[in-house]
């Protein structure tokens, strides 16, 4: 929005209560008003609000332009490079003739990169999360404590909740990755869990920033136990909710720019949980045609 | 009929003011009096009097004028929240009938419903003290308490801006209570809420969602929990090991009944519960097993059901590595030249599929030691589980020679124990027989792992 910029270079009355503002001693935060600067990027709650000027936000410094000029130009050669092989780098043979998919697998201390671990912690909660390497450095594990005391800020009516969220992939000048999915129709994952409901969330890439918290969601219900659980979950089977809401227009998962994924348990059960991941990966069943599993008809129809 | 007489005494009392105030026909009043008794306003201000209660109705003669009324209205209200009256009417017993009864005196005490807003948001916080949160009932009862009719809007301005919006919020409030207790509301409260708020309102609305979705939900978990779980321990402990058995054909033993026994100096011997599966595959296993190699008793591993966790043991063995490892010969009637070529074993021919008929995954096996039993007992001690190998060593000899070391986990940081199990670290290993033991001194894990 330009807001900021349109109150810069109105009339100079504006302008001059702004520089009179400055004049004044003891002023920390910026005071242009606008609806980007007031709530600005997501700020996580429970962290303290970013109130630097936005000059000072910018960091100079020789080395790390260095740094940055290989890291980017190394990234952008290799793109091109790998364009020469076949499509995202891979063979064409391989994209064209491959059913299956590995897309995130742990095999290294270095996989675990990849992935965020947050909890209510955020907003004040007493949960915690953690993720680790499991035995022989092949799978995660995602294990913590849940606690859904509600934090006291007289606003939040329930908590106890954790996430494993994939980091978003990145191109060379820090462009978004996205993943094209288009020619799979099931997320197939390998895992152990302990007996509890979880929910894996899939976002992808919007075209109007209103929709920048939609999230397609459905549910793993782990057996529980010591051997490990494979689950089949059809695309057409997540339904679209955003910032935690089912919205009432649904449609189908589009899978030409997916960014990431995510796993996320609330179930009300306070105590230790754990989710042992083997691998992600994707799948065709040429068996299932359904398109989708929600009507998309009208919901709510207006007063005829 | 009491607002006839009403209507007929403002006639007689206000009948100047009447006038002044609206230009109201004789006709008018006929047909108040000919609708059926629902409070509405039709003569202006002093028709509030028909929403009156009956108490004060019975008390005040006729010609009081409003300022008093109101005044005898709030003369004895103190600030009393409702929380009160659900902590003195359940004194003996919180249950539904005296939740029930709490509600009744709600209702009857004022026509009008005064406060009915925040009387709901207080019944539906207590409702899980009263253990009634899961009866729809009850549910049903409580948005009864709405007065009917009043918060229906009537055109279409009230429409737009959010008629009521205290009264619809708290609606939607106890519809989402509903919700995250995963109760589906039926066609009662399709019909009060409609009574109630009208069709195109936000409770309506949330309403249509519930039945739209929770259907759906319900009943999507291939492992499914009931709500009421056995508090039985030897039948909690089958269910749950059936559970994780992932094997139809696997038995469940019950290897030892809980019980209390007094001996003779007077001291309580409590026996806990050992309940044990095994499958034939895990038994084939087990006799496979190489005897100079240990097994493992490892545990407690918690397993979730609902809210209640439970602890399972498991006995299993180590990778063994691939120098060791023994292949086993296949059956000469399947392999070699004499095989069936319908339904070959094994074809020596070079024949190379595509990638397009490939549907393995591009991944190392995770490998893994093989799992030869489950158990679940009362008490997670050594004891306890030598007594479990010993029953097992019934189906499966083997054991006798294997050395067995047991690597219980005693209080992790993360593990707390829903039930009282008492752990202590494995030190000792246990021998059904004469043979030679290995003692191995397990560390301590700090984060205990499923492997």
């Amino acid at each position: 929005m330009a807001v900021s910029r349109v109150t810069l270079q109105t009339p100079a009355g504006v302008c001059g209560l702004f520089r009179r503002q400055l004049l004044q001693p003891s002023l920390s935060h910026p005071t242009i008003l606008s609806t980007r600067s007031i709530y600005g990027e997501y700020k996580r709650p429970g962290q303290p609000p970013d109130k630097r000027w936005p000059w000072e936000k910018i960091r100079f410094d020789f080395s790390k332009g260095v740094e940055g000029i290989q890291k980017h130009f190394g990234l952008l050669k290799d793109e091109f490079v790998g364009r020469l092989r076949g499509p995202e780098g891979r063979p064409l043979l391989d994209h064209m003739l491959e059913q299956t998919l590995v897309q995130w697998e742990f095999r290294g201390p270095e996989s675990l990169d990849q992935w965020v671990v947050s909890s209510d912690k955020e907003i004040g909660g007493q949960s915690e999360a953690y993720l680790k390497l499991g035995k022989n450095n092949t799978t995660c594990m995602l294990y913590g404590t849940l606690c859904s005391v509600p934090p006291r800020d007289g606003e939040t009516r329930y908590s106890g909740y954790c996430t494993l969220r994939s980091k978003q992939t990145l191109l060379s000048f820090d462009r978004k990755r996205h993943f094209d999915w288009s020619t799979f129709n099931t997320l197939y994952i390998r895992f152990r869990g302990d007996g509890r409901p979880w929910m894996i969330n899939i976002s992808a890439e919007m075209y109007f920033s209103h929709n920048k918290n939609d999230i397609y969601s459905y549910f793993l219900y782990t057996r529980g136990g010591p051997y490990w659980q494979e689950v089949k979950i059809p695309f057409s089977k997540f339904f679209l909710s955003s910032r935690g809401r089912i919205q009432d227009d649904q449609h189908c998962l589009w899978l030409d720019k997916v960014n990431n994924i995510g796993f996320t348990l609330g179930d009300k059960a306070d105590g230790p949980f754990q989710l042992e991941i083997d691998f992600i990966a994707l799948c065709i069943d040429r068996a299932h045609t359904e398109e989708f599993a929600y009507e998309k008809f009208k919901r709510n129809p207006e007063v005829p | 009929m009491k607002i006839t007489r009403f209507l007929m005494r403002t006639q007689h009392a206000g009948w100047i003011t009447l006038f002044v105030k609206t230009p109201i026909k004789p006709s008018c009043f006929h047909a108040a009096l000919l609708r059926p008794p629902i409070p509405r306003i039709c003569i202006g201000q002093e028709a509030r009097w028909i929403h009156c209660g009956s108490t004060v109705y019975k008390d005040k003669p006729d010609n009081s004028d409003l300022s008093k009324l109101f005044e005898n209205e709030t003369k004895a209200k103190s600030l009393v929240t409702h929380d009160d009256l659900f902590e003195r009417t359940a004194k003996d017993a919180k249950n539904k009938a005296s939740f029930n009864r709490v509600v009744d005196v709600f209702n009857k005490q004022d026509i009008r419903r005064r406060g009915h807003v925040e009387f709901i948001y207080a019944a539906l916080q207590k409702m899980p003290e009263f253990g009634v949160e899961r009866d729809l009932a009850v549910y049903n009862k409580l948005l009864d308490v709405f007065p009917k009719e009043v918060f229906v809007p009537r055109n279409f301005i009230q429409r737009m801006f959010n008629h009521y919006p205290r009264q619809q919020e708290c609606a939607v409030q106890v519809l989402e209570q509903m919700e995250n207790y995963g109760i589906v509301p039926n066609v009662e409260t399709k019909v009060l809420l409609v009574q109630i708020f009208g069709e195109k309102g936000h409770p309506v609305r949330k309403y249509q969602r519930l039945m739209y979705w929770l259907p759906k939900f319900k009943h999507i978990n291939p492992f499914p929990v009931p709500f009421e779980l056995t508090q039985d321990p030897i039948d909690l402990a089958r269910f749950s090991l059936t559970r994780i058995a992932n094997d139809l054909d696997a038995k469940i033993t019950v290897y030892q009944y809980p019980s209390t026994d007094v001996t003779e100096t007077g001291e309580e011997v409590t026996q806990p519960h050992i309940v044990g599966i095994q499958g034939p595959e895990q038994i084939s296993l087990l006799a496979k097993h190489n005897p100079n190699r240990p097994v493992f008793v490892e545990g407690p591993f918690p397993l979730w059901l609902r809210k209640t966790c439970v602890q399972y043991y498991l006995l299993r063995a180590d990778l063994v590595p691939p120098e060791e490892r023994v292949q086993d010969e296949p059956d000469p009637e399947l392999v070699g030249p004499n095989q069936c070529l319908f339904y070959p074993w094994q074809i020596d021919l070079d024949l190379s599929r595509d990638m397009g008929d490939d549907f393995s995954y591009d991944v190392e096996d995770v490998e893994e030691g093989p799992v030869y039993a489950m158990c679940m007992a009362g008490q997670g001690d050594q004891a306890t589980l030598a007594r479990w190998i010993c029953g097992l060593q019934e189906t499966n000899p083997i054991l006798g020679r294997i050395p067995t070391v047991f690597r219980l986990e005693s209080g992790s940081r993360e593990l707390q124990t829903a039930a009282d199990v008492q752990h202590d670290s494995g030190q000792n290993s246990q021998s059904g027989s004469e043979q030679e033991h290995i003692i191995e001194e397990e560390q301590l894990h700090s984060q205990r792992m499923k492997q």
